[in-house]
């Protein structure tokens, strides 16, 4: 059965009630399209089915589960998998109302068309055709369902975790339940309780320090090696090029590992080593003391990271027209000259947003300073934040999920890596070709 | 410039070029010698690298007597179907987002590349009660959905760019000759993609090997420990200091690694420069 359609643009709203009432509808009254109408009816349906599911998921998430003492912890509630299945219930939800509406535009479309031809258009229903249709579908949905319940999910539960007290030692379930407490836990870290407040800022503030001198190491060290062994014109140059990238082909996770045991303050070879030449007396603390650590961290992350800028720069600096060099050299413009004039600022213009890259991997270079520095040194704030001298935002999240289990607090940093980091990507969305040229 | 002033200018970068070599060289020559030291512990060891003498216990050990081929193995499989999965997943959702329209997109695009900015253990906990719910705790698969999920965000968006640039009229003619999508994705962009689908599934087979958080988050047995957890339990604890063993493992790992870096890098920096510039 298919109801008439008024061709001049009365049946609008016929339509568009008949499409919010209920999903495929009115495709299958009004558009004949039964395939698709019965898929969009099929989506409805088996949200409908999943309610029973939805309203307690939803419920449990908004109440967190009741504290019962009299219970045995197995039958007690679970906070965590309540919140967690609260939050998968809501992707469900939301990916619910994205297909709603596109079901009601779609509708709202075909009418347009039809208003605009006199006729529907045709539709081949072979199952071929139908496949070939859905095919943005298919190919879609193993990312977006992979992304939406690996990573969304996940990132929004802690985003949430940051306003409730999951912590050790007496809101960890399932023995306890764990509670909704608004912003205390942002008042706590941000002024409320002196010695977390101490630490945020110190970690907070070398974070940007880490992630600006690792950066501009890197990128300046890869560049003075580059620039050296372009005017290097010899047979060696070649040979001490694959020695300069031994480092970078290296699993950075090893290296770490090696340089910490290498650096080691009681027994390391390079401590042993300069006192054998009596370079030094007793042992240097290179991961130690604060600032030794600071220092080391940096320097052995030069160690590994230069090749990367190297090989870049090398790659950058062939692209560079030689008529320019050419004129400056009979102007008499000396080599240092040619480098900061010519060289540098064409690289850098070129390297830029390889750069910024750069400097967000360092904001998160977990491994750098988690498996070099091994939980050392222990400062002031310590024993109660749990971070090391060393720690950056992202080890101390780290530190305090899986050590000191202040998952609250956890949550509230990686909050502010977010809105650290949320303007870079942003930037660089905003920089792509297809965003400039109005594709998307 | 004189002569002397030039022969004095090319042994001043010489000097300089082989000190750099030399604390390049360093801790990789001091892991290569430990590897056949005898003794166990980094204090026991000479500074001079290959003066402890030369022996292949450690790899004895590793091969014959610990769990390293169990480990190899799991980590082996774990990359193969983490590589393969990414490519096939993270392509197909490129050559969507970069052929066709539809609701949501600038959405999904932007939020994708907000979500890789992240280092996905933020979330980590929540990883860990969602494999559990599924009962994939334990197992490699839930690890492998995990990478495979972590791995999308970034290198579907490095995909899309490089199929942008492939001409819209290819895929146009396929479809006019009368095929699918499915197959002018299959025998057409594809293959026009393959410098970047090598890159992605090298990429993707590689960074499972030396991956420390996730195994050691969602595996627990010892018949599904990977490489690295493996290695690191040789070296994390300083109280158990068995370096040489740790260094024999590195090596077995680092030089595959390096023979394939070498062998690949023109291409991997190519790719990657190029990606960014889009």
């Amino acid at each position: 059965m298919s109801l008439s359609l008024d061709g001049n643009g009365k049946s609008k709203r016929a339509i568009l009630i008949t499409s919010l009432l209920f999903m495929g509808l009115a495709h299958i009254l009004f558009f004949k399209q039964y395939i698709k109408g019965a898929f969009f009816a099929l989506v409805q349906i088996a949200m409908i089915a999943f309610l029973p599911v939805v309203i307690p998921a939803i419920h449990g998430l908004i109440t967190l589960g009741e504290h019962r003492p009299e219970l045995s912890v197995r039958y007690r509630d679970h906070s965590m998998f309540m919140m967690i299945e609260g939050v998968a219930v809501l992707a469900v939800i939301f990916i619910f109302l994205c297909i709603y509406f596109i079901s009601v535009r779609s509708a709202q479309k075909t009418y347009k068309d039809y208003c605009e031809n006199g006729r529907l258009s045709n539709n081949k229903t072979s199952i071929k055709e139908v496949f070939n249709q859905s095919f943005a579908i298919f190919g879609l949905a193993p990312s977006v369902l992979l992304v939406v319940f690996f990573v969304v999910v996940p990132l929004v539960f802690a985003a949430l975790v940051a306003f409730t007290n999951y912590s050790s030692p007496h809101h960890i379930p399932p023995g306890n339940t764990v509670d909704w407490v608004g912003m205390d836990n942002f008042v706590s870290l941000f002024g409320g309780q002196t010695l977390w407040t101490s630490a945020l800022l110190q970690v907070a503030i070398w974070t940007v320090v880490w992630a600006a001198a690792a950066t501009f190491t890197c990128y300046f060290g890869g560049m003075i090696m580059a620039v050296i062994m372009k005017d290097f014109k010899v047979k060696f140059a070649p040979f001490f090029r694959s020695i300069f990238i031994l480092p970078y082909a290296v699993p950075a996770v090893i290296s770490m590992l090696v340089w910490r045991n290498l650096l080691n303050g009681h027994f390391g070879a390079i401590n042993r080593t300069l006192q054998h030449f009596g370079i030094i007396e007793g042992m240097i603390p290179w991961l130690g003391t604060e600032a030794m650590v600071r220092f080391t961290v940096v320097m052995v992350n030069l160690w590994a990271g230069f090749p990367y800028f190297m090989l870049l720069t090398m790659g950058t600096m062939t692209a560079i027209n030689q008529d320019l060099f050419e004129q400056a050299r009979i102007d008499g413009a000396s080599k240092w000259r040619l480098f900061r004039h010519i060289t540098f600022p064409l690289v850098t213009y070129q390297t830029m947003p390889l750069i910024i890259m750069s400097f967000t991997h360092n904001i998160n270079n977990f491994g750098a300073i988690f498996f070099l520095t091994g939980g050392q040194p222990a400062v002031a704030h310590s024993p109660i934040s749990g971070a090391t001298g060393a720690d950056i935002l992202i080890t101390w999240i780290y530190r305090l999920t899986m050590e000191t289990l202040q998952y609250h607090f956890a949550a509230v940093l990686a909050v502010m890596i977010f809105i650290i980091l949320a303007p870079f990507a942003i930037t660089i969305f905003v920089r792509t070709k297809s965003f400039r040229e109005g594709e998307l | 410039m004189t002569n002397f002033t030039r022969k004095l200018n090319f042994a001043i970068v010489l000097i300089f070029l082989i000190i750099i070599s030399l604390v390049v060289l360093y801790p990789l020559v001091y892991v290569l010698s430990a590897a056949v030291s005898p003794g166990s512990s980094i204090a026991t060891l000479s500074i001079a690298p290959f003066a402890d003498g030369f022996t292949l216990d450690h790899f004895r050990f590793l091969f014959f007597e610990s769990n390293y081929p169990i480990w190899f193995r799991n980590t082996l499989f774990i990359a193969v179907t983490t590589s393969l999965g990414t490519v096939i997943i993270a392509s197909l959702g490129a050559y969507i987002f970069s052929r066709f329209r539809f609701a949501f997109k600038k959405g999904m695009l932007l939020s994708m590349l907000i979500l890789q900015i992240f280092p996905s253990f933020v979330g980590m906990i929540a990883v860990f009660i969602v494999v559990l719910r599924i009962g994939l705790f334990d197992n490699l698969w839930g690890l492998i959905l995990v990478y495979l999920a972590m791995n999308i965000p970034f290198n579907v968006w490095l995909v899309k760019g490089y199929m942008d640039t492939i001409p819209k009229s290819m895929d146009e003619a396929a479809r006019i000759d009368g095929a699918s999508h499915f197959r002018t994705w299959l025998t057409i962009i594809m293959p026009i993609a393959k410098p970047i689908i090598t890159f992605l599934a090298i990429t993707s087979f590689v960074a499972p090997w030396m991956d420390f958080i996730f195994p050691n988050l969602l595996l627990r047995s010892p018949e599904n420990q990977t490489l690295a957890l493996g290695l690191f339990t040789f070296v994390l604890d300083d109280t158990r200091n068995e370096f040489t063993r740790f260094a024999a493992g590195s090596v077995t790992v680092a030089i595959p690694f390096i023979i394939a870096f070498v062998l690949t890098q023109k291409m991997l920096l190519k790719t990657l420069g190029g990606a960014v510039k889009e």
